[in-house]
């Protein structure tokens, strides 16, 4: 197995569900209705516990603990799309990004269940019902709001605009896409791209809301390799403020 | 997250001489039994409104207790303190849900609870008007605060309510993953490094006399506080809860080399009460009162959040929808 | 406003249109919520979420009840479709102490029954029964549901008003036992306070 290839794979995953639930982590306590706080709050605790166990995958394949790794690192070294970093806006912006993430993620977690390699497909298996319920949170709101006032679909439609070149940044092929398709560890961005313009078009079909023409439209790429927004940094350095006192204390 | 302390002055409210002798005997009897009022029930005028005060307040506590402990969330250090920390912002967030619902079924709507928050006509607990300056002060809120807060809430939940009862019952599990885990954080601080060590140390210093006033001020034992009483809706005094806190944790504190900033501080073994400098009750009303470091701020937050959920709640309100009171 | 939580620096907290007084009443209704923690276990009633309709209650619900522990199902249904007897006390029972009379005939359809037992504590599901209006209903659930255990209470819902999950999302609560940091067990730390002790001592 192509190791360096599974390595580059796992990094991508445990960054992007460490981030957006970091960010998404930021309507605790101050979200728009309590029902809905407890909510959100609970699938950026998953996420955060999700990228946890990726890290964990990294740590036996050789590389440092996760609290080293998750709050020591620099912003060029985080391998997270930068769709994930923005900061999170007003609510429709960050229910948005929640649709268009986890819809994608999804798809990336079934196709990971019949993984060649095995910790993963067990993983991805087991945090499929997680996401479950994200995608029918995410479908609920979507598509309510998406059906409502002129004022909630103006803002869904700027949110929607706005998110959709970062989200096609998901997507950013690996170095390694051939082997990791070929060993069939994963299917492929390519694949699982079209497979979510489908899943989001479906749901976004039964709304007011309009898919942005895909033609007119480039991906902001880059975040796979380190090339982030100016917003991560502050980010991780926000994250890693207490941590960062002493790292090789026990907190 | 509760404290008592500004919820028992007097109320506007039906005399009790003047409610229906036959009903106030059933009602009564009830209690006596130990049997649980439920919403249906009849139930004298000033046992509602305080309740609804009572309950309402400590609802307020909650989502403004959310707060202190949030301004943390995004940078608990390590895996394990950022989920924790996560959960227990949630379940304070959850405990108000629970309780503005309780709350509800006594005839005050939520929003109109809500409302009256951010207008600044309710009071929430005092503690929360402090900052939390760094993390240790969140490991203290965790621990600590929390600790007070079972001692008052498990004394609540023997009350005479069943809907208040029913959420208590449910908000003092959760709790006691919050003491668990705040007693964890203080221990990790308290026993780490040096720089850890003065850290704790200094949040404890600052966070004693808003602990000292969480129970609120001796009570003034009136005809009013006696009947509350009997109805079970006060529970305890203050100062004995305040001496129950005292002697669960001070032993705690001390044992981890940590001192209590409170020369006076100590165990009188004969009375078996604990004796300490009176606090300064002055601050406390004056804090109450508004002039309190963070009172504007915490205010100022749940205004945004009210105001960040309108268009969502405009959105999906359906004209034909009619609020009802819930069940239990 | 400058605050101590980053997260607040990031919004404008003085925004003057905050200000704006309230429309009157934009609350949404509330549903009341049901939770079976396992599959051999009645649904018992654990309180209520405020929603705009079913679906999004059952969102709200889940995480706010059914976010520790162990958990098989949530229903949901709106306050205003519960039908509720008169509460007993001191060990009377409410089918001998109540007859109903008065509810409107409809076509036959199900009724969810639920009792409560003590009070101060929760209704439970005890069955479904077939019935033309909530009289018959109640009448039929004494028939077979009134057995040695004295019911204080009885709720009274139409099937078709509550709604159940569906089995086949019963795998989004597959993950609940992994949960760990959410319970009190995972926060064990006395042998670091006996090595403290026994350091400085």
């Amino acid at each position: 197995m192509n190791e360096k290839a599974l390595k580059d794979l796992l990094f991508k995953i445990a960054d992007d569900q460490l981030i957006i639930g970091h960010r998404n982590s930021e309507w605790n306590g101050l979200g728009p209705i309590l029902e809905e706080d407890i909510a959100f709050c609970s699938m950026a605790q998953d996420k955060i516990g999700q990228s946890l166990q990726f890290y964990m995958l990294l740590e036996e394949l050789g590389e440092k603990d996760p609290d080293t790794i998750a709050f020591t690192r620099n912003a060029n070294l985080f391998h997270n799309c930068q769709f994930v970093e923005l900061p999170i806006g007003d609510y429709e912006f960050s229910l948005m990004r929640h649709f268009l993430f986890d819809h994608a993620e999804y798809i990336r977690f079934n196709m990971l269940s019949h993984s060649s390699y095995v910790p993963l497909s067990e993983l991805a298996h087991k945090i499929k019902g997680e996401i479950k319920y994200h995608i029918m949170h995410a479908n609920t709101w979507i598509q309510q709001l998406g059906n409502s006032t002129n004022e909630a679909v103006k803002r869904l439609q700027k949110a929607l605009n706005s998110t959709f070149p970062y989200a096609l940044g998901i997507f950013e092929e690996s170095r390694f896409e051939g082997d990791l398709i070929s060993e069939g560890i994963f299917e492929g961005e390519q694949k699982l791209r079209n497979k979510w313009l489908n899943d989001i078009d479906s749901v976004l079909g039964k709304t007011k809301l309009i898919l942005p023409d895909l033609a007119a439209e480039s991906a902001h790429l880059g975040g796979r390799y380190g090339e982030h927004t100016k917003h991560l940094q502050p980010l991780l350095n926000e994250m890693s403020e207490v941590f960062s006192i002493d790292p090789t204390a026990e907190w | 997250m509760y404290g008592g302390g500004n919820t028992f002055e007097k109320l506007q409210t039906k005399n009790v001489e003047d409610e229906d002798p036959q009903l106030l005997a059933v009602f009564e009897a009830r209690i006596e039994r130990g049997e649980k009022i439920e919403p249906s029930d009849w139930m004298p005028d000033l046992y509602r409104k305080q309740l609804i005060r009572m309950i309402e307040q400590h609802a307020h506590s909650e989502i403004i207790g959310a707060l202190p402990e949030g301004t943390w969330v995004t940078r608990a250090p390590g895996f394990k303190r950022k989920l924790a920390l996560m959960a227990k912002v949630q379940d304070e967030v959850g405990h108000a849900q629970l309780l503005y619902s309780a709350a509800e079924t006594l005839g005050k709507s939520r929003e109109q609870m809500i409302d009256d928050l951010i207008s600044g006509k309710s009071k929430y607990s005092n503690i929360f008007n402090y900052p939390a300056y760094t993390w240790a002060d969140s490991c203290f809120i965790s621990w600590l605060v929390d600790a007070g807060a079972i001692v008052n809430q498990t004394a609540n939940s023997r009350g005479s309510y069943g809907p208040y009862c029913r959420a208590l019952e449910r908000i003092c599990i959760e709790e006691s993953f919050h003491l668990k885990y705040g007693h964890h954080c203080v221990i990790h601080m308290a026993t780490g490094t040096t720089i850890q060590r003065k850290m704790m140390q200094e949040a404890i210093n600052r966070w004693w006399k808003p602990m000292m006033h969480f129970f609120g001020p001796s009570d003034k034992i009136s005809a009013h506080t006696e009947i509350l009483m009997k109805w079970k809706v006060k529970m305890d005094t203050n100062d004995n809860m305040r001496n129950q806190f005292l002697d669960m944790y001070v032993p705690k504190i001390w044992e981890l080399g940590i001192t209590v900033p409170d020369p006076k501080l100590k165990k009188n073994n004969e009375s078996g009460r604990w004796e300490y400098t009176e606090p300064d009750w002055d601050e406390f009303k004056r804090v109450i009162n508004g002039d309190g470091p963070c009172n504007a701020e915490r205010i100022a937050v749940r205004r945004m959040a009210e105001q960040r959920g309108r268009w969502v709640r405009k959105a999906l309100l359906s004209p034909k929808s009619k609020y009802v009171t819930p069940l239990a | 406003m400058e605050s101590l939580d980053p997260r607040l620096n990031r919004v404008n907290l003085e925004d003057k249109s905050l200000l704006k007084p309230k429309v009157a009443l934009d609350q949404f209704e509330t549903y009341e919520t049901f939770v079976q923690t396992n599959e051999n276990k009645p649904y018992q009633h654990e309180g209520v979420v405020h929603a705009p309709n079913e679906d999004m209650a059952f969102l709200f619900a889940k995480e706010q009840f059914s976010r520790r522990g162990t958990c098989s199902g949530i229903s949901v249904c709106k306050t205003e479709n519960v039908i509720v007897s008169p509460t007993t006390e001191n060990g009377k029972n409410i089918y001998d102490e109540y007859e109903p009379h008065g509810s409107e005939l409809h076509e036959y359809e199900k009724y969810e029954v639920f009792h409560l037992f003590r009070r101060g504590k929760q209704h439970q599901h005890i069955g479904q029964v077939e019935a033309s209006s909530y009289d018959e209903a109640f009448n039929k659930s004494k028939a077979i549901y009134n057995n040695d255990k004295t019911v204080l209470n009885v709720w009274l819902v139409k099937t078709e008003n509550i709604l159940f999950v569906d089995e086949n999302y019963r795998d989004i609560w597959h993950t609940l036992s992994e949960k760990q940091f959410r319970e009190a067990t995972a926060y064990r730390a006395l042998d670091k306070i006996k090595k403290f002790k026994e350091e400085n001592s």
